[in-house]
């Protein structure tokens, strides 16, 4: 780069008389004394003065319009670079931070909401326990743990979802040896069994899913608020001011030096005034790509899974409320058929919703499935609550557990299983597209800045070589 | 002005660049249902002074199973097909889930089964329908079930909410501790969290009670929604005791060999059945069943298959009628 020319350090310019423009060609530095009484000034001001001076004569204006350029130009380099830097990160947060715990979240919620479902569904078996639901059971719990592992790896241990990690961590082992005891005392037919399954019941649906849900609220505004943040708002703001301060500079010495030159066109500056709109181009085309992606990312995404997330947790807490009304054998007037009716009116919004956000996805047809099982679900848990009702308990526990009616509630978590994997699929393609050229920019943008600076030093330094 | 074209592009995008303001993303909440709270209970009414033992007379003779007469409720019962038995389904001898068949049986099952033999002439055509401590005394009036048959203290409280049958068992109150307690009755738990279920008479006694000594600390209730979840606390320490009726903790006993009973018989609590007060001739009736099985041995015959380990029969508590 150039040094711009720096004024001598000639001891006082004092403003010329104020008499007239002074042509380009007669403009000297005319000495005049100063007032006695003046010299003793400050450094400071004697240079604030200096500075003020230069503007009374053609080279020194030359000289405080280049400067002005420089300063403009090395500030818009640094913040294109700081802009495409924040934006590149905060994507990349969004990506490998927000958005995977919000899944672990879910992970652990649903993986909870399964335990209990089931756990209460060998329960209502009777006799020895199937092992497919035993089994069932300790994956629920491993899932959960694994998910709650790598969830505490993405937070800080404080703040509100560390803590909720903790408790979750903490709730987790008590729950299982209260389910292992209950098992044990199933085993030697002890009703006091049935009680221990009623407290791990109970401490999952108190404290462990609400936990849970706590940590699915925080991991959702994460991701609310990545999206915001990974179009570094702030930055681009101060970015394009710039931008648009910096041209308008050009322009405005570009027109002082064709008038003190008397020619059109600097060719220089005129090419300073191309990098710098190309830099401005390229800046709003790879955040315009950028934003179409994360709202891609956001329609295809993160909203779909959401929303699949949601419906696969209450269709776990339906299956669940199905199972404990039948163990509390309240005849149907109990709490948990209320809470059925509560999430199934819920369930049928949210695939309503998700069929809304699936629509022409590739997901479209599993939520399709997923709706109709849920209505062919809805059905048999009709007929099950009839069957209880009118003192058929045992039928009634018969059709809830029985094969039908567990291959139908299987279809309908597992075609929201592949919607969410299918979805996940979308989101991770879309993300890696908006991060992409972000990283090229914080290179690029302070290359081009510090082209344009080198441009307007060459036009300026052209013209100031004419008055040495 | 050569440039303003140029420039009017740049503007707009940038206006592009910056977006005017951040992405706003709108991502559904997800709002789960609330999970449903635990059940309250409203205080039981102020007692009237009474004898809770004292039942509606029986008539003489039952009518015959299959043909109860016209307009009464037993026939309502009859025309419905199935008895709706309320109890609960923890309390080991008396009505409890056995694990290995999940069929509800205990002592006070077999004297639904009994009601409904009288009923139908067939034991089984009863659906049980299990009931919190909290609502036992209602579930009957509300019409939910047809009679409660739960180790159920009749209390003058309770009179005023429901009718009762004869009395058909003699509970006391007394206390399970572990083995290694050093306590002998409540009064050696100073200050310990003593378990009772929610609702149940049991409850109010810990509630009530008053250490002999002034400077004992009083005992501290812990409520829990059945007597099987008290044991639960009890094994995990949560609690030092369990208060409740010899019968439900010698269910409780049973199941863990490091607990015993200790503490004098400090109330009598007589059990009775739990009937709508709309329908005294069912309560009448089920009086009847039961003056029946007093007097041809049933009582015992039933005490025996369920209460056997405790002890050959005694005699069945006598019906105490007052009309």
């Amino acid at each position: 780069m150039t040094a711009p020319p720096r004024p001598a350090p000639a001891p006082v310019r004092p403003a010329p008389p104020a008499t007239g423009v002074p042509g380009p060609r007669h403009a000297a530095a005319v000495a005049e004394p100063l007032p006695p009484g003046k010299v003793r000034r400050s450094r400071a001001a004697s240079r604030l003065r200096r500075l003020g001076a230069q503007r009374g004569t053609t080279p020194g204006r030359l000289r405080l319009l280049l400067a002005g350029l420089l300063a403009l130009g090395l500030l818009t380099g640094t913040a294109a670079a700081v802009t495409a830097a924040s934006a590149a990160s905060a994507t990349d947060r969004l990506r490998d931070n927000a958005q995977p715990l919000l899944l672990e979240a879910e992970t652990v919620f649903s993986a909870l909401a399964d335990a209990d479902a089931t756990a209460a569904q060998a329960f209502l078996t009777g006799g020895l326990e199937p092992a497919d639901l035993t089994q069932r059971f300790d994956d629920d719990l491993e899932r959960a743990a694994t998910a709650l592992t790598s969830a505490a790896r993405r937070t800080p241990a404080e703040g509100g979802a560390g803590v909720a990690i903790q408790t979750l961590n903490g709730g987790l082992s008590r729950y299982a040896a209260l389910v292992a005891t209950a098992r044990a005392n199933n085993r030697q037919g002890l009703p006091v069994g049935a009680s221990f399954l009623a407290t791990a019941s109970q401490l999952n649906r108190d404290q462990l899913q609400p936990g849970a849900e706590q940590l699915l609220r925080l991991a959702q505004r994460e991701v609310a608020d990545g999206y915001g943040d990974a179009t570094a708002p702030g930055w681009s703001r101060v970015l394009t001011v710039l931008i648009v301060v910096l041209l308008a500079a050009l322009v405005a010495v570009q027109v002082q030096v064709s008038r003190i030159s008397r020619r059109t066109f600097n060719v220089p500056l005129v090419a300073a005034t191309g990098v710098t709109l190309l830099l401005a181009a390229t800046m709003a085309f790879v955040f315009t790509l950028q934003r179409d992606h994360l709202a891609g990312t956001a329609a295809d995404g993160s909203r779909p899974i959401a929303l699949l997330a949601e419906a696969r947790l209450l269709a776990l807490r339906e299956r669940g409320d199905e199972a404990l009304t039948l163990v509390s054998r309240s005849g149907g007037t109990g709490q948990y058929e209320t809470d059925f009716d509560t999430a199934a009116t819920r369930m049928r919004e949210v695939l309503g919703d998700a069929a809304a956000a699936t629509r022409g996805t590739s997901a479209a047809q599993m939520v399709e499935t997923a709706r109709d099982r849920h209505t062919a679900y809805a059905t048999a848990h009709a007929q099950v609550r009839k069957l209880d009702q009118d003192g058929s308990y045992d039928e009634a526990v018969n059709l809830a557990v029985g094969k039908g009616t567990t291959s139908t509630f299987s279809a309908v978590t597992g075609s929201l299983d592949s919607a969410l994997t299918d979805r996940r699929e979308a989101f991770a393609d879309q993300i890696g597209s908006a991060g992409r050229g972000l990283g090229v920019l914080t290179v690029f943008a302070p290359l081009l800045a510090l082209a344009l600076c080198v441009l307007a030093g060459l036009g300026i330094r052209a013209r100031l070589e004419e008055y040495r | 002005m050569r440039r303003s074209p140029a420039l009017a592009v740049t503007l707009t995008a940038l206006l592009a660049l910056t977006g005017c303001g951040s992405a706003a993303v709108s991502l559904p909440e997800i709002s789960l249902p609330q999970a449903p709270p635990a059940a309250t209970q409203a205080p039981a009414p102020a007692a009237a002074s009474c004898n809770p033992k004292a039942s509606l007379r029986p008539p003489d003779e039952l009518p015959e199973p299959g043909k109860m007469p016209a307009g009464s409720y037993m026939r309502t019962i009859q025309d419905k097909g199935q008895l709706v038995v309320g109890t609960g389904q923890d309390t080991l001898l008396f009505s409890s889930r056995n694990p290995l068949t999940g069929a509800v049986e205990g002592f006070d099952v077999d004297l639904a089964r009994l009601v409904a033999q009288a009923i139908f002439g067939d034991p089984d055509k009863i659906d049980i329908r299990v009931l919190g401590y909290a609502d036992r005394v209602t579930a009957p009036q509300q019409g939910r079930v047809d009679l409660v048959a739960g180790t159920m203290t009749a209390t003058c409280a309770r009179w005023t909410q429901a009718d009762f049958s004869s009395v058909y068992y003699q509970a006391a109150k007394r206390v399970l501790v572990s083995t290694n307690s050093g306590a002998q009755s409540l009064a050696g738990l100073a200050g310990a969290k003593v378990c009772a279920a929610q609702g149940s008479t049991s409850l109010q006694t810990i509630a009530a009670y008053k250490m002999p000594s002034v400077t004992a600390l009083p005992l501290e209730a812990v409520a829990r929604p059945t007597f099987g979840e008290c044991l639960v606390a009890l094994q995990r320490n949560e609690v030092a005791a369990i208060s409740g009726d010899d019968a439900v903790l010698a269910g409780l006993a049973a199941q863990d060999p490091y607990t015993k009973v200790i503490g004098p018989r400090l109330s009598e609590e007589p059990y009775a059945i739990a009937l709508s007060k709309k329908h005294p001739e069912f309560t009448r009736f089920v009086n009847a069943v039961l003056a029946k099985a007093r007097a041809d041995g049933t009582w015992q015959r039933t005490w025996t298959r369920w209460l056997g380990d405790l002890g050959p029969a005694p005699q069945p508590p006598a019906a105490e009628y007052k009309d």
